[in-house]
């Protein structure tokens, strides 16, 4: 391709407006009505590094007049600019513009190669382009590690009906105690007759449960107690059975029920709980 | 050649979970020559290499790691059930590749080189460990500075950085494309 001087642009730029449509690559939007809206270059240098393969030129030696002629028509197709998104496509077509007016404007000595306004997208675009090429020699590789599988990349190995359990401290313990309580409250109800609840019986009462039922839930159990003042007993003596021991509680996420096992290697001798008068 | 040598190598890198690098190996095997390590992990790595072994050794990621072959992926998938492995996006490998060859380098950098903003191709990079912040440069606004890991040579099979394509090999790959342009 010649390179381009100022003379001749309008020529080749009437030529380029014919041609243009038969240029574009298939899939281009050209008509209107229904469209649909492939992003087919990643950037700017990536639409401009196709417009110039697409007419056969050297980068080095790029006619700033065609190749503005058709950025521009680009963005022109494009029926809304999103500026957020487009703002890099509109700054290279401002440079596009700012070397063509560059060029024609009439200079008394030749420019050397140095001052050539187009020097700045050259640059860029040889870089460009070299990364496009590690690319592709980097997508093969890619490729062909996919196929190959280490023990490195297996996924981890998880069950689905495996919990994650987590031991809780007794600030949770305490924590859904008062949540229940709240529960409670709400429903409103009034003791006539209070029972005798004694830390002792209640403390029994537990463990024979977990001996029987191997575990507590501990939502359920707490509110399938009577009275607040049972409850009340009974939370001491979940308290008093984990501090000594006896028992291990566990609750899989927070604030979600606290299930109660009885610990293998509990001392068997019963906590000595304090009658509750 | 130390037969008892290659045994012994084997099992470590069958046992390694990462790749079995020669820091780990001298570790292990304690008061042997370095050449005699080298020699026997060769032959171990050709031993694996005739076409009826389905197992291959190879160097990735800075050490010794055993493979299947890519003939055998659809039933390495089929056992663990699990769908084809998805490819990088064009616009994360392109942010990967400059991040590689320019490492290490700024956000900004990357954009002035793409020509797009990058943030969320940088931002899927360090999500998948391919890439990882090393630091700040001492420019205006301390910019963090990027690179890339371990498991990005790994990903591409590289057992280094110098395993990238070289500069020459990208100049020749486009002068060919300059040659059927014109």
């Amino acid at each position: 391709m010649e390179p381009e001087t100022p003379a001749e642009p309008e020529v080749q730029e009437i030529q380029q407006a014919q041609e243009l449509p038969s240029n574009l690559p298939p899939g281009w939007p050209v008509e209107q009505g229904y469209q649909v809206k492939l992003e087919i270059f990643e950037g700017p240098l990536d639409l401009l590094l196709y417009l110039i393969r697409k007419k056969k030129i050297d980068i080095n030696d790029i006619p700033i007049a065609v190749i503005t002629r058709d950025y521009l028509d680009y963005l022109e197709r494009k029926d809304q600019i999103n500026l957020d998104r487009e703002a890099e496509f509109l700054f290279i077509a401002a440079l596009l513009i700012y070397i063509k007016s560059q060029m024609l404007l009439p200079r008394e000595q030749e420019v050397s190669d140095e001052e050539d306004p187009r020097k700045i997208l050259v640059d860029r675009l040889l870089e460009y382009q070299k990364v496009q090429v590690a690319c592709t020699m980097l997508r093969e590789k890619e490729e062909d590690q996919l196929l190959r599988w280490k023990r490195t990349f297996l996924p981890p190995v998880a069950k689905p009906d495996e919990l994650d359990l987590l031991e809780v401290s007794l600030f949770d313990l305490a924590e859904t105690f008062f949540l229940i309580m709240k529960r409670k409250e709400r429903e409103n109800f009034r003791v006539i007759k209070g029972k005798d609840v004694s830390v002792e019986e209640k403390l029994k009462e537990i463990v024979e449960h977990l001996e029987k039922n191997g575990q507590i839930d501990f939502l359920e159990y707490f509110s399938s107690q009577e009275t607040m003042e049972e409850a009340l007993v009974s939370f001491f003596c979940l308290l008093e059975l984990v501090k000594n021991h006896v028992v291990i509680a566990i609750q899989e996420q927070l604030f979600q029920t606290i299930r109660v096992w009885l610990r293998k290697d509990r001392v068997h001798q019963m906590p000595h709980g304090h009658s509750h008068e | 050649m130390n037969e008892q040598l290659k045994v012994i190598l084997e099992v470590l890198i069958f046992m390694s979970q990462d790749p079995l690098t020669l820091e780990k190996i001298k570790e292990v095997v304690g008061e042997v020559p370095e050449e005699e390590i080298s020699a026997a992990l060769e032959t171990l790595e050709k031993d694996y290499s005739t076409p009826d072994r389905s197992i291959q050794i190879v160097q990735s990621g800075g050490g010794y790691i055993f493979t299947t072959k890519p003939e055998h992926d659809q039933w390495v998938r089929r056992f663990l059930q699990v769908e084809k492995k998805t490819k990088l996006s064009s616009a994360s490998l392109e942010t990967l590749s400059i991040i590689a060859y320019h490492q290490p380098i700024t956000q900004a950098e990357i954009a002035a080189i793409r020509g797009v903003d990058s943030t969320y191709s940088v931002k899927t990079l360090l999500q998948k460990k391919l890439i990882k912040i090393v630091g700040r440069k001492k420019a205006p606004g301390n910019p963090l500075v990027y690179r890339t890991t371990e498991r990005f040579l790994q990903y591409f099979g590289l057992n280094s950085l110098d395993e990238l394509p070289k500069e020459e090999e990208i100049a020749k790959i486009l002068e060919e494309e300059k040659q059927t342009v014109s």
